[in-house]
């Protein structure tokens, strides 16, 4: 009784802050669109620069006016926020308390909002036009430009296909060592990231939080920029590679693995405690056996991954094929280049065939 | 069934209450004794809190309210290696079985033996020959002496039941709880489950309290009965006490009794 009051009269703490993050998000998604129509307006005015020249899309996005629009876009979202029963839900409601009963039926051009949506993609899709900088003309016209390095890839050179082999060799190693020393530190590490394993205690989910955040990072950082700090801390060559790629597969295997842990049926799991067992028992008896085989087709999965990551790995001086290619690509010896991006494309491709197969047969 | 006076009771629940973190109330109020010996069967809707109040006696739940007693022994609050002894003393088998399924049918019985195994063996999947030895006998008496190698999702449902039974008796119980253990069993295989149980409860001694929802079963095995309806007791007494009118007070006037286990 007392839980069913909870839900239905929130905290005014929860509610205020509910409403924070509607008009929150509202005036993200109004000031974008403002600002979008400032650049679209400045874009198509042909405004120029204090030494006439055509104003660039860079140029433009200098000019605009942030600070104005950002306070217009605040005061439009709590005015819709303070509206809503007249211009019907804002995206920003629609997100945190879902659309209005009324409106749920009703077709997108009969709202406010879907309206708002549609004008808000026509928006981004122009702006981002100028943006990118799009140029079909040079798409269509300056071909021939290209057809140089095509003409070198169709035409490979045997000169470096023995240094190239060698290197290839290199490379798969690479990925291997770097995917062997990720299995055990993830399998450590996905059971206190694993939900389902960490609901007991305060501790336990201050350690699920801990290992979830730190993951997150360590995988939203590319494996060319940990290749780069691996470069200045053990010198240039494969190990660095072995360690960037091994950084980024533990982050990824992890998540992998903790999410086969979360989908576990806990029926053993239950067993094996009404046993009397311990803490490191249950996992042992409960979780593990249930958890091998899809954690080993996600890290055969990963070895495939990390070949073609440690094909580019080299690039920056992590070791590997990527090593030879970057000064061939550099200096234009396109032929040399066509051998070895054929050696990869059979690489990436015997591993993608060899990877979908074996763990076809294992799950 | 008989009042004993003096001598503790296996189970003494009293005024127990659950409500999960959701907020949904499973129990509310249930008091009642187990004697030693019994066969207590617990009837009820599913969802009526049957498999909540099981869960409660061997702790795999914390009830919110009042306290579990077993053998005299305050049960609500333990923690850590004393709530693992309890569990030690207490066996559970359970309607899906909940074998480790890609593990071998001996390492299964094996691992009742697990709360009191060294640990470091135990993670190695090592036991000691005195304890293969029980395993072996355990799986004899349930009927499969020979199926020690298979992997246990290679059995039939009515085969893994029995190895949970043989895992079940490994921990030398002195009690044992069964929720639904037939539920998921062909009608024609359920008589064989529930004699293994029988045998258990008549000849040794041990005290069953097993949930059941089947009224031919429960009429013909248990010793005596409780009712739960909505998270609370309804009705208690003796199978031959049971009649169409409790039968509609427990399951609703609209329940008809299913005889459907092959009498």
């Amino acid at each position: 009784m007392r839980n069913e009051q909870d839900i239905d009269s929130p905290t005014l703490a929860a509610r205020f802050f509910a409403q924070v993050q509607v008009v929150g998000i509202d005036a993200l998604l109004v000031g974008t669109s403002f600002l979008m129509v400032e650049f679209l307006f400045l874009a198509f005015s042909g405004r120029r620069s204090a030494t006439g020249l055509l104003l660039t899309a860079e140029g433009i996005l200098d000019l605009l006016h942030y600070g104005w629009i950002a306070g217009a876009a605040v005061l439009v979202a709590i005015a819709w926020s303070a509206t809503h029963g007249i211009f019907g839900t804002s995206p920003g409601r629609a997100m945190v308390y879902g659309l209005a009963e009324e409106e749920r039926d009703l077709p997108w051009s009969q709202t406010f909002l879907g309206w708002f949506v549609a004008i808000l993609i026509q928006l981004t899709f122009f702006s981002g036009w100028l943006i990118t900088e799009l140029d079909l003309v040079s798409f269509l016209t300056k071909f021939s430009k290209a057809a140089d390095i095509l003409n070198g890839l169709m035409h490979p050179q045997a000169s470096i296909l023995h240094q190239g082999a060698v290197l290839l060799v290199q490379t798969i190693f690479l990925a291997f060592m770097a995917t062997a020393f990720a299995i055990p530190v993830a399998f450590v590490l996905s059971f206190p990231s694993a939900r389902n394993l960490t609901r007991g205690t305060w501790a336990s989910r201050l350690l699920y939080m801990a290992a979830r955040t730190g993951m997150n990072f360590v995988r939203a950082v590319e494996p060319l920029v940990w290749a780069l700090i691996f470069i200045s801390w053990v010198g240039i060559g494969p190990f660095a590679g072995v360690l960037a790629l091994w950084v980024h597969s533990v982050a990824a295997l992890t998540k992998l693995y903790s999410e086969q842990i979360e989908s576990i049926d806990t029926g053993p799991m239950d067993a094996i405690a009404a046993t009397g067992a311990t803490t490191l028992q249950i996992l042992r008896y409960g979780v593990v056996p249930q958890v091998i085989p899809p954690f080993l087709s996600y890290t055969i999965y990963r070895w495939d991954i990390n070949v073609r990551m440690s094909t580019i790995i080299g690039f920056v001086g992590g070791g590997g094929i990527g090593y030879i290619l970057k000064p061939r690509v550099d200096l234009g010896e396109w032929g040399e280049v066509g051998t070895l991006v054929l050696l990869i494309a059979a690489t990436v491709w015997l591993m993608d065939i060899a990877s979908a197969k074996i763990r076809e047969r294992i799950v | 069934m008989i009042v004993s006076d003096g001598v503790v009771p296996a189970i003494e629940v009293s005024d127990l209450g659950m409500v999960y973190p959701g907020g949904v109330r499973a129990l509310k109020g249930v008091s009642f004794q187990v004697e030693k010996g019994e066969f207590l069967a617990v009837l009820g809707l599913s969802g009526s809190g049957k498999s909540t109040l099981l869960r409660c006696v061997n702790r795999l739940l914390d009830p919110t309210e009042g306290s579990v007693h077993i053998f005299g022994e305050e049960v609500t609050a333990l923690r850590g290696s004393n709530l693992r002894k309890l569990r030690c003393r207490v066996a559970m088998i359970f309607q899906q079985f909940n074998l480790v399924k890609r593990q071998t049918v001996m390492t299964n019985v094996l691992s009742g033996a697990l709360g009191r195994s060294r640990l470091l063996p135990s993670l190695l999947l090592t036991f000691p020959q005195a304890e293969r030895a029980r395993a072996q006998a355990y799986l004899e008496r349930v009927g499969l002496p020979d199926r020690g190698d298979s992997r246990a999702d290679a059995l039939s449902g009515g085969q893994q039941q029995r190895v949970a039974i043989a895992r079940a008796l490994m921990q030398e119980p002195q009690l044992f709880l069964a929720d639904e253990p037939v539920a998921s069993l062909d009608p024609a295989l359920r008589h064989s489950i529930m004699r293994h149980i029988e045998i258990l409860n008549r000849e040794e001694g041990l005290t069953v309290l097993c949930s059941l929802h089947d009224i031919d079963l429960v009429t013909r095995y248990a010793t005596r009965l409780i009712a739960l309806r909505d998270g609370e007791l309804v009705w208690q007494g003796l199978p031959e006490n049971f009649d169409q009118g409790i039968f509609k007070e427990i399951y609703g006037q609209e329940a008809e009794p299913a005889s459907n286990s092959g009498y």
